[in-house]
């Protein structure tokens, strides 16, 4: 029983890393109809920074909160220099300039922090291991399910209770109505794409002391990503949600059931939701 | 709507002939880049046939090729089976991928084509990378190389071998014009712009898709083959998901949807690729940045934006769209 | 540090090209076939840099003409690169090769092209075992040799039931097989086994949790690259080595990953043909230069390209020439160096060296490796190879 346990913490731990990554993709989607394939090598670049920031304070939270404010600045950087401009371009261009990016992305990174892996320790609050329902597990796991939870309720209540959520729904209903009703579709645009951004450098700031830290670590957390997403359908909070448990659940129970179909697993889900859904189990717009 | 134009026919003609002659005078290195060259320009024009005239953007090509090369290469290297009955074997297995790949994915469309594509083209990868049968991630070595001597060619000679790689690379293009000239690519090209009116008129909307990509699929695998040839190795690396962007990448850059661009696109990047990576190790951010510039500067490739100069010099008429955007639009209306 | 070593690099490739062009009849080419970039990058660039430590002490660097090529993390350049230097450059001998795939794929093509070959890396057991040729040598490791010797040792130490974990593909196979094989026939037994998806396994935590629930005496481990970071630490921070003491092939904490690894990787024990703190006249004057040129400690795959190097100066020495007198001479090299006595199987042509099982020991300057045991002089079997 305690086996079973742990495996479904497993599972839930490794859920709440990918929601807190598809979370600002599908967010961004449903918004500015983009799909930011540079979002794993915003993930990389949060991750670099938390190391680069913990070398420098000292301590772990330095990097915790260095990492989400830097890739939001690149965020900033990449939305006025590139993304703007893309804006009106239609998808397959987007996807394009930041199937480039990913390439430009590694490269700087490469040359900025070499090839050799880095990491991390974990914080010195949240090491060992702690009791949850009758089991060990470790802290720092129970840590990032802890925070994917609360990133999951404060975006619940930030999209559904505040003036900003509810331009953000009107937004991706109809972006053209939302602008009509004097909404500054443009600003908004912008702040999603930052807080997407952010939130892909905390992803990987919280990666970093489970994960080593390399320059190709975020195009092997890409394809995962862009399946939950794409599972869960673009676009909706739910749909991120469902993904992520769906995507982290079948790699978990996947490795301990069927070790030989682990690696296949996922993507004989994704074939299998979009042969029978084809725009996802929760599309934003019906 | 596709039309073999003067300016098309000069183009291919002048890139396959140029190549020809490169051939003749290079030393077996520059060999191997044409026959790198002339596999991807078939790669890239399969992948236009799908994606710029039928707006179905894959990301399964590279497992496709992969397909194509694999099965050749068990036939030659695990059952002595001859190549000359191995290629058409191979061809055949790539048409019949690409058909159930067509046919299960025609359902979806945009973002969720591509990640449907992605699926069943990394499953593909998956399972010969843990397959030890099949050589594992250190791929098979010892395949044969097709045997012309029949013809008196020696298909052992690179310079040979990088004419007949050339020759099958223009073939692939008379191939594939042909389809796109005949009522299945008109009607192909009229699905592509609206799919829902197509549907209307009573069209087995899905059958036209799944055959499309059967044809890709087979030309596809046609260049899997030469690949496997030429190294006389396959491994798994041939058919992951980055090679499908690749082959992404060199349509893009040459020109979506003007089947020659693809073609000098092809050639282009092999080039390019070659001469970046001799001055810098960092080459894979210039071709992200030679990426990013195409798509900002237009979004017509380098073929492309010459057609389209030539075009507005003749005729000044309302600028016409960009394939790429013509592509998108349609993307967005399914949205 | 790292900008400066890159930009050093680059100035003495730059420095080799243009020497190219001075086309001494006496210069004798050699193609070094390595990674410079994807995963494998840091590997390259460390054998590169041992292999270069070896010219220059022996005062030798103007005798070589080397020709550069990268393989990328692709087999298929890797394959195309070697056909190039052979056909087009003419070396006169090759070295290099990280990846076992490519190794596999050019053997017929060296051997046919009777160019000598130094591997550098590849440790795939068939290329000095049933594919092994006259012109195929290996200075690095085979699988089976690194990992057998663990299985009577680990037996010795009162571990009678294990379960093994490897990364799904053909080395990982390898490796935990040697290990199997020579610790079944000691007497123990393998209670479990788990594959896991090569490059696409980052959280162990699954596989982790069912190899604690079969309650092994140990476990024993392959992993290399960040997957032997990631493994290392998510072991330690599920609480197993409290319970579990964690073996494994000696790549798992090898010098270049033990600073990202951290404490989590004290107490693990493993067995490899180098480690930097040997205690000899030998590694330490190798340490010192190492030190010098690129700011840190070596690792296995520095040495690895030292020993590349120095044998090819040691067949110069004895005096070859072309690609037939250096095929021959090395394999009568034999010294002693950094990783201690060294010879050249003549009947597979793979190295005889010693395996040093060491663990993980903080130490003043950060975590070290202390030297546990040493199994001295390990051959391979022929294994199908008719060297001889």
């Amino acid at each position: 029983m305690t086996f079973w346990i742990v495996q479904a913490l497993n599972g839930l731990q490794l859920s709440m890393l990918l929601f807190l990554l598809s979370i600002g993709l599908t967010v961004i989607f449903g918004l500015m109809h983009f799909v930011n394939l540079a979002h794993g090598a915003l993930y990389t670049l949060g991750a670099y920074a938390a190391v680069s920031a913990v070398a420098a304070t000292g301590t772990y939270w330095g990097g915790f909160v260095f990492a989400p404010l830097a890739v939001a600045m690149a965020g900033v950087v990449l939305y006025t220099g590139l993304i703007r401009r893309m804006r009106k371009a239609g998808p397959m261009s987007q996807v394009l300039v930041t199937f480039g990016l990913i390439f430009v992305f590694l490269d700087l990174m490469r040359i900025t922090w070499g090839d050799l892996a880095l990491s991390i320790a974990e914080p010195t609050l949240f090491t060992g291991r702690s009791e949850l329902l009758g089991v060990a597990y470790p802290t720092y796991r129970l840590f990032i399910i802890g925070l994917g939870l609360a990133v999951m309720l404060g975006l619940w209540v930030l999209l559904s209770r505040t003036q900003i959520g509810a331009m953000i729904r009107a937004g991706v209903d109809n972006d053209q109505m939302a602008a009509c009703l004097g909404i500054n579709v443009e600003r908004l645009f912008f702040i999603v794409f930052c807080i997407g951004c952010a939130l892909a450098g905390l992803a990987g700031a919280v990666a970093a002391p489970v994960l080593s830290v390399t320059p190709d670590m975020g195009t092997q957390i890409l394809i995962p990503t862009l399946i939950v997403v794409v599972i869960g359908g673009l676009g909706s909070l739910k749909g991120a949600i469902a993904g992520s448990l769906m995507v982290g659940f079948i790699q978990t129970f996947g490795a301990v059931l069927a070790p030989q179909l682990a690696s296949v697993s996922i993507y004989a889900l994704l074939a299998a939701v979009l042969i029978f859904r084809p725009a996802g189990l929760f599309p934003a717009k019906a | 709507m596709f039309q073999q134009t003067r300016t098309k026919t000069i183009t291919i003609v002048l890139l396959l002939a140029g190549m020809a002659l490169y051939t003749g005078f290079a030393g077996f290195y520059g060999r191997e880049l044409i026959i790198e060259a002339a596999y991807l320009v078939i790669l890239a024009i399969s992948l236009d046939l799908v994606a710029g005239y039928g707006g179905m953007i894959s990301l399964c090509h590279g497992a496709i090729f992969g397909i194509g090369a694999y099965v050749f290469a068990v036939l030659t290297s695990m059952y002595d089976i001859s190549p000359l009955i191995a290629l058409p074997a191979a061809i055949v297995a790539g048409a019949i991928f690409g058909l159930f790949v067509g046919a299960v994915t025609s359902k979806t469309s945009g973002i969720f084509f591509i990640m449907t594509t992605l699926a069943f083209g990394q499953m593909v990868y998956v399972y010969v990378f843990e397959n030890r049968a099949l050589g594992g991630d250190d791929g098979l070595s010892g395949v044969e190389r097709i045997d012309l001597s029949w013809l008196g060619l020696d298909m052992g000679n690179s310079m040979q071998f990088a004419w007949f790689s050339i020759v099958l690379a223009g073939l692939a293009y008379v191939v594939a014009a042909a389809v796109l000239r005949s009522g299945f690519g008109r009607t192909l090209v009229g699905i592509r712009s609206n799919e829902g009116r197509m549907r209307a008129l009573g069209l087995p909307v899905r059958r036209y898709k799944a055959v499309a990509f059967a044809i890709s699929g087979a030309l596809a695998a046609l260049a899997g083959t030469i690949a496997a040839q030429q190294t006389m190795f396959v491994s798994p690396q041939m058919m992951g998901w980055m090679m499908s962007g690749e082959a992404l990448v060199i349509v893009i850059l040459g020109g979506l949807g003007t089947l020659v661009g693809p073609a000098v696109g092809a050639v282009l990047f092999v080039f390019l690729q070659h001469e970046v990576s001799e001055l810098t190790r960092y080459w894979h951010m210039i071709v992200g940045i030679v990426l990013i510039l195409v798509v900002v500067l237009g979004n017509r490739g380098a073929y492309g934006q010459i057609e389209h100069m030539i075009m507005h010099r003749r005729r000044p008429v309302a600028p016409a769209k960009s394939s790429l955007e013509a592509a998108s639009e349609q993307e967005e209306s399914h949205a | 540090m790292k900008l400066a070593m890159t930009t050093a690099l680059a100035g003495a490739m730059t420095l080799s090209a243009s020497a190219a062009f001075a086309q001494d009849e006496e210069k004798i080419d050699v193609g070094m076939i390595l990674p410079y970039v994807g995963v494998y990058a840091s590997l390259g660039e460390e054998i590169d840099q041992g292999f270069m430590l070896a010219l220059e002490e022996a005062g030798m660097t103007d005798r070589f003409n080397i020709i550069r090529e990268d393989t990328e993390a692709s087999p298929q350049v890797g394959v195309a690169a070697t056909r190039k230097l052979i056909l087009e450059d003419e070396v006169d001998v090759l070295t290099g090769l990280v990846s076992s795939g490519v190794l596999g794929a050019v053997r017929d093509f060296v051997d046919q092209s009777q160019t000598p070959l130094i591997v550098s890396n590849a440790g795939n057991d068939e290329a000095t075992g049933e594919d092994c040729s006259p012109y195929i040598t290996r200075v690095s490791f085979s699988n089976a040799q690194v990992n057998r010797p663990m299985g009577q040792w680990l037996y010795d130490q009162g571990m009678r039931t294990v379960y093994t974990l490897a990364p799904d593909y053909a080395a990982g196979q390898q490796h935990i097989g040697a290990f199997v094989e020579a610790f079944e026939e000691a007497g123990g037994e393998v209670v479990g086994q788990d594959y896991t998806p090569f490059g696409q396994t980052q959280d162990f935590g699954p596989y982790l949790t069912t190899a604690q629930a079969a309650d092994p005496d140990a476990i024993f481990v392959f992993y290399a690259g960040s997957e032997a970071i990631n493994f290392v630490k998510q072991y330690d921070s599920f609480g197993i080595k409290e319970e579990t003491p964690l073996y494994g092939s000696g790549f798992l904490t090898s010098q270049l990953y033990l600073e990202a690894e951290g404490p989590a990787a004290v107490g693990v024990v493993t067995s490899l043909h180098y480690v930097p703190t040997l205690d000899t006249p030998e590694n330490k004057a190798f340490v010192e230069a190492f030190q010098a040129a690129a700011d840190r400690l070596p690792s296995e795959y520095a040495v690895q390209g030292y020993d590349a190097g120095r044998s090819l100066v040691e067949a110069v020495k004895a005096g070859a020439t072309d690609r037939e007198s250096i095929k021959e001479a090395l394999r009568e090299v034999s010294y002693t160096g950094p990783r201690g006595p060294l010879e050249i199987d003549p009947a597979t042509n793979n190295i005889v060296q010693n395996v040093y099982i060491y663990d993980i020991v903080e130490g003043e300057n950060g975590l070290t490796q202390e030297l546990i045991d040493t199994v001295e002089a390990v051959r391979d079997e022929p294994n199908g190879c008719e060297l001889e």
